[in-house]
């Protein structure tokens, strides 16, 4: 060790110690949410997520392309379950319909105010990824193509059509980072409180409720916890976001449930949940705005 | 020295990090291994082994910074310093030697290994991650390194020859010089 101190000199050493404490100081300053982005933050992620974005399209061809050759037996097989998904679609279609219809009528019969009948109305956003953090383990972020330009706000939900993916994290004129439900839960709770990301879920077709704080990196479960001892959840459940938490709407599929056990401290539940949708390249992704307030 | 080049060339290796390296990856593997792509790290180091340690050191800062700042999503400053200083360190280690094919991957495949083990450490110390080093070594850190062992292994010969033959274009100039 002496030796290594001498071959670097005791002044190359001073500089190496103070740039491993600026190093850890500049972790720790931006550790948790920072308020904005920098208007030079702004244009550095703009201009490098469209060169990204140069990379990405032509590769999808190319990628879709050969994986169409892999895929030519299976297409048989798709089409026949899009044709039973599209069957189910004009049934829900004709159903909903009607009950849009009895819905309304309801509302006018007890007098709802416009704002209230306007709450779900939710926008959806087209966008397509530009990239993705080559860090899949501590930092599972991708960047899509819409920002603030188009309406794009931090925190909104982020969905496949196969369920919710992630939040809105930063947003830049042209550019957002969204945040996979991987990482959005994480630890967060640690250092500050109301930082925290946690989503108010409940049970389709039940009356439950529950809070989706973490995820286990080891399984690749969603863990919901607060669940009430006498909630009728069980496995097999789909989950949805019960729109409680005011950060995420209402209605957007989380998952399944695996199973179901006593939490830390005996008082509420734990229940696993298997994500629904998973993030891959090349699938549409939406960014689902909620009307604001 | 051809610096517009080497900027050029990393910034394409971060570009291609990102957004063509998720299409290559089979979607079966999912779940069964994280793999990261580090090619502006395998980059780095081939300029700390074939040029300075100095070069490697701002290039590392500075990439590392873009990384850090692109894909924001807990802190800054990580990848800036990991970088940074894994390019440094194998500079000095390299600093009055002559270097062969598996010399070089060695010490590429040291320093792949030091990075995956300094992110987690790091990650670990501010409370992002709490997963088991295990778990870490061999879902991420060993399928990334044969990963970038092989990407390291495929641009050797160009890098080598892009990087000594700007050196000796330097050697040549310092000679007509003096």
């Amino acid at each position: 060790m002496y030796a290594l101190f001498k071959f670097m000199g005791s002044k190359r050493l001073f500089v190496l110690l103070i740039g491993v404490i600026l190093a850890v100081a500049l972790m720790g300053l931006t550790l948790g949410k920072r308020e904005k982005m920098t208007w030079l933050e702004m244009f550095a992620s703009d201009t490098v997520s469209f060169a990204q974005s140069l990379f990405y399209k032509p590769a999808g061809y190319i990628a879709g392309f050969f994986g169409d050759i892999g895929n030519l037996r299976d297409i048989y097989e798709e089409n026949k379950v899009l044709k039973k998904r599209l069957m189910d679609y004009a049934k829900d279609t004709a159903r909903l319909n009607a009950l849009e219809k009895q819905n309304r009528e309801l509302l006018d019969a007890l007098s709802f105010t416009e704002k209230q009948k306007q709450e779900n109305h939710y926008v959806w956003h087209v966008a397509e990824a530009v990239a993705v953090s080559p860090d899949p383990v501590y930092n599972t972020t991708i960047r899509i193509n819409l920002g603030s330009k188009d309406g794009i706000r931090e925190n909104m939900a982020v969905a496949t059509v196969d369920g919710l993916i992630g939040r809105i994290d930063r947003v830049a004129p042209f550019y957002s980072t969204v945040q996979l439900i991987s990482d959005i839960l994480y630890k967060d709770v640690d250092f500050k409180i109301d930082t925290s990301k946690a989503i108010a879920a409940t049970v389709k077709g039940k009356d439950s409720f529950g809070m989706i704080e973490s995820y286990d990196n080891e399984s690749g479960y969603l863990i919901m916890d607060k669940i009430p001892e006498s909630d009728q959840i069980a496995a097999g459940d789909t989950i949805i976001t019960s729109g409680l938490g005011g950060v995420f709407p209402a209605g957007v599929v989380i998952g399944t449930v695996v199973s179901k056990r006593e939490g830390d401290f005996g008082i509420a539940y734990k229940a696993y949940i298997k994500p629904a949708a998973r993030f891959k390249p090349g699938q549409a992704i939406f960014v689902i705005e909620k009307p604001q307030p | 020295m051809r610096y517009p080049q080497t900027l050029l060339i990393l910034l394409l290796f971060f570009l291609v990090e990102g957004s063509l390296f998720p299409w290559l990856l089979p979607s079966g593997w999912s779940g069964k291994a994280e793999i990261s792509p580090h090619f502006v790290l395998i980059g780095i180091i081939y300029i700390a082994i074939y040029r300075n340690r100095h070069a490697a050191l701002v290039y590392g800062l500075l990439f590392g910074f873009l990384q850090d700042l692109i894909y924001y999503g807990h802190m800054l400053g990580v990848h800036s310093f990991s970088m940074g200083l894994l390019g440094y360190l194998v500079g000095l280690s390299f600093a009055r030697k002559r270097s062969s094919l598996l010399l070089t991957l060695s010490f590429t495949a040291l320093a792949e290994l030091a990075y995956g083990i300094m992110l987690y450490g790091i990650y670990r110390f501010f409370n992002v991650t709490d997963l088991p080093l295990t778990w870490i070594l061999l879902k991420n850190i060993f399928p990334s390194l044969l990963l970038n062992l092989l990407f390291g292994l495929i641009i050797y010969v160009p890098a080598r020859q892009f990087l000594e033959g700007s050196l000796r274009m330097k050697q040549d100039e310092e000679m007509s010089v003096g």
